[in-house]
């Protein structure tokens, strides 16, 4: 026969008296163990013995009506306000709510996406980055800046909408893009707003130019962009501020 | 533990007045141990002022095989009263461990005691419950 150690000894000591399962693994280990040894099982059936004996106790009528009721002792049961401040659910809550957040900010970007997005934020940064001394300088109305373009740069339909093509032009600047191609960057006195012009992506199937209806925006570092396609060309206007610094030019009556 | 049925019942109300206090301030008592904490130590107080029982020789011995046979010609009330007369706080440990409801940890938590304190309580409580089976139960032990 084994003997057991101290810690297990007194774990032993303490066995459930029933034939259930130990509460924890120590004791179910201990008891295990004690199993082995010598005297253990002498204890076990002494237990059973004193507790079928105190099983037999007989409750006096009195006594048992103090317990009519059971409903008295029962165990607290929690309210949704403690059980929202647990811990755990609190960490639970919080881990599913940034988790819809950011879910929800992506699915945004899906629908507010647009063929050129990328380029778009691309041109957006370089707005930002333009100091008005790179800009040729070339003080006229801004849609008369196509015939310019065509002429000078051979670039077909780059065309101002008519919401900006009244406004008075600080200077212009072609520039080649990887991504985006030729690009036609115009400034203008008004917000010191920029017009971009570049071509459209083309479709890697049928090569045609991807278009879509209307004016799209995109916000970038305190930049907002308002993007429209046409004829195979999108036109963007950017500005440094929100989007209602933008929206007085778009509502205006298209060609 | 308290000796008369009158002031248990009075220590048993005055344990639920005290849960349904605590459940109108809003703070409910945490776990069902709580009542039997709290029932325990307002025992303790009533018997500290009460008769107090005579302290036996703590005669003790290790366990017999033949002790279930011994017990099984026992009456519950004489365990009762052997279980009555030790001292706290081993009386409240036997109590609760051959009441066979509560694990170990329960009953450290209701009786504020470190699991050696526990084991030595029940371990002590069952060679001094065998010395007096001995000396209660003799022809049994000699079997």
């Amino acid at each position: 026969m084994k003997r057991l150690s101290r810690g297990l000894r007194t774990l032993a000591d303490c066995a459930p008296i029933a034939n259930a399962k130990a509460p924890d693994r120590r004791m179910r280990t201990a008891v295990s163990r004690a199993k082995r040894t010598e005297g253990f099982a002498a204890q076990q059936s002494f237990d059973r013995a004193v507790a079928k004996l105190v099983q037999a106790t007989p409750v006096s009528p009195e006594i048992e009506e103090w317990f009519a009721n059971e409903k008295m002792a029962e165990g607290v049961k929690r309210n949704w306000k403690k059980t929202a401040l647990h811990p755990a659910i609190l960490a639970i809550g919080i881990a599913l709510a940034v988790i819809a957040v950011v879910a929800w900010i992506k699915f945004d970007e899906q629908m507010h996406a647009f063929p050129g997005t990328a380029t778009a934020k691309k041109l957006l940064t370089v707005a930002a980055m333009t100091r008005p001394s790179e800009f040729e300088p070339v003080q006229t109305e801004a849609g008369t800046l196509n015939d310019l373009f065509f002429m000078k740069y051979r670039l077909e339909h780059y065309d101002v909408p008519p919401g900006f093509s009244h406004q008075h032009t600080i200077g212009v600047r072609v520039f080649d893009d990887d991504e985006a191609g030729q690009v036609a960057q115009i400034g203008l006195a008004e917000k010191r707003m920029q017009l971009f012009l570049f071509p459209a992506r083309r479709d890697s199937k049928t090569a045609k130019p991807e278009e879509f209806e209307g004016w799209r925006y995109i916000e970038q570092e305190g930049w907002t962009g308002a993007v429209q396609a046409r004829k195979g060309v999108l036109f963007m206007a950017a500005v440094r501020g929100p989007k209602k610094d933008l929206a007085p030019y778009l509502s205006k009556p298209k060609e | 533990m308290t000796g008369e049925a009158s002031k248990a019942r009075d220590i048993f109300q005055d344990t639920l007045r005290e849960a349904a206090f605590l459940v109108a301030k809003g703070e409910p008592p945490a776990d069902r141990c709580w009542f039997f904490r709290e029932a325990r130590w307002r025992c303790l107080d009533v018997a500290a002022h009460g008769v107090q029982p005579e302290q036996g020789t703590n005669e003790s011995t290790e366990v017999s095989p033949q002790a279930s046979e011994q017990i099984e010609q026992l009456e519950p009330e004489q365990l009762a009263s052997w279980i009555s007369a030790a001292p706290e706080p081993q009386r409240s440990v036997l109590a609760l461990y051959y009441l066979d409801e509560f694990t170990y940890r329960e009953m450290m938590s209701m009786l504020g005691l470190k699991l050696n304190e526990l084991s030595r309580a029940i371990a002590s409580g069952r060679r001094e419950f065998q010395a007096w089976l001995n000396a209660t139960v003799p022809a049994a032990a000699r079997e």
